[in-house]
């Protein structure tokens, strides 16, 4: 075997091992929560802008740039901007909604995603049962806890959560962020946390 | 050389390479796991720098602070961390 093959030979294998070694980089999430606000300001702000007919001045005083153009690029050139614009809040509306999540989907979610070890899952799913226990005691009138004491034990955990998945995993994370007041609200009330199952 | 021998020693060579490199990051997610276990209890530690595994789900673990703990999972299928010392 000559010098040279060897030499192929290991450059081979050092380019594989770095392809192996790379960590899956999770694509950049797009801005969950103040994506959808973005639109809505740029479509108002063009409506006024666009119908007029300019009448020999410069009275272009929007810096709005992206907005027009998108419009210009889909309607037709007749001067009817006003109908993809008054469009364009419906679209934003379901991703926000979309962003959060019930529990059953949080649990879904933590079970599959890869940030966290197996260990850390189940430390985890321990803390999340004994903070459900607490909360059936509480409404049992079993235990001398309040809800004060049981939204700290909640944070606390939700933190817990955000930290393992923040660098891994950060739709998830900011899925969590965003339905962490529902969350919340799901289990503070008495009726609907006695239609969990988990 | 024979030229089977060759390609033998090179996929000997390669396997062993990917075996090892395997070994490694399978071992660091686990110090990872086990770090992040140790805090998700409160427990001082700092980053786990070794493990022993002593059974199935059961680790005795040094930590980067000194401390050591044993790791493991109980029958009841709850995560325990007792300090060692």
């Amino acid at each position: 075997m000559s010098a040279t093959r060897i030499c192929l030979f290991v450059t081979a294998a050092l380019g594989l091992t770095a392809c192996v070694g790379r960590r899956d980089i999770p694509p950049p999430s797009p801005p969950l929560t103040s994506a959808s606000p973005v639109p809505e300001p740029a479509a108002t702000t063009v409506a006024p802008a666009t119908p007029q007919p300019a009448p020999g001045v410069v009275p272009r005083s929007s810096v709005t740039t992206p907005a027009p153009q998108a419009a210009i690029k889909v309607a037709p050139p007749v001067v009817r901007t006003p109908v993809p614009i008054a469009r364009s809040p419906q679209p934003a509306a379901p991703p926000a909604a979309s962003l959060t999540l019930d529990l059953n989907t949080l649990k879904k979610q933590l079970k599959e995603t890869k940030a966290i070890g197996l260990f850390s899952k189940i430390a985890l799913k321990n803390q999340v049962d004994d903070l459900l226990d607490d909360f059936r005691k509480y409404y049992q009138g079993k235990v001398k806890i309040d809800m004060t004491e049981l939204r700290q034990s909640y944070n606390l955990l939700m933190m817990k959560v955000l930290s393992l998945l923040q660098d891994e995993d950060q739709k998830l994370a900011a899925a969590i962020v965003s339905s962490r007041e529902a969350i919340w609200d799901f289990l503070a009330d008495p009726k609907k946390f006695a239609t969990l199952e988990i | 050389m024979n030229k089977r021998t060759v390609v033998l020693t090179q996929s000997l060579f390669l396997a062993a390479f990917f075996a090892v490199r395997s070994f490694a990051a399978d071992e660091e997610a686990l110090k990872k796991d086990l770090t992040a276990v140790i805090a998700l209890q409160g427990l001082p530690c700092g980053q786990v720098v070794a493990v022993k595994t002593e059974a199935e789900n059961d680790y005795a673990v040094s930590c980067k602070d000194e401390n050591k703990y044993r790791v493991y999972l109980n029958a009841a299928g709850r995560v325990v961390v007792e300090k060692r010392k």
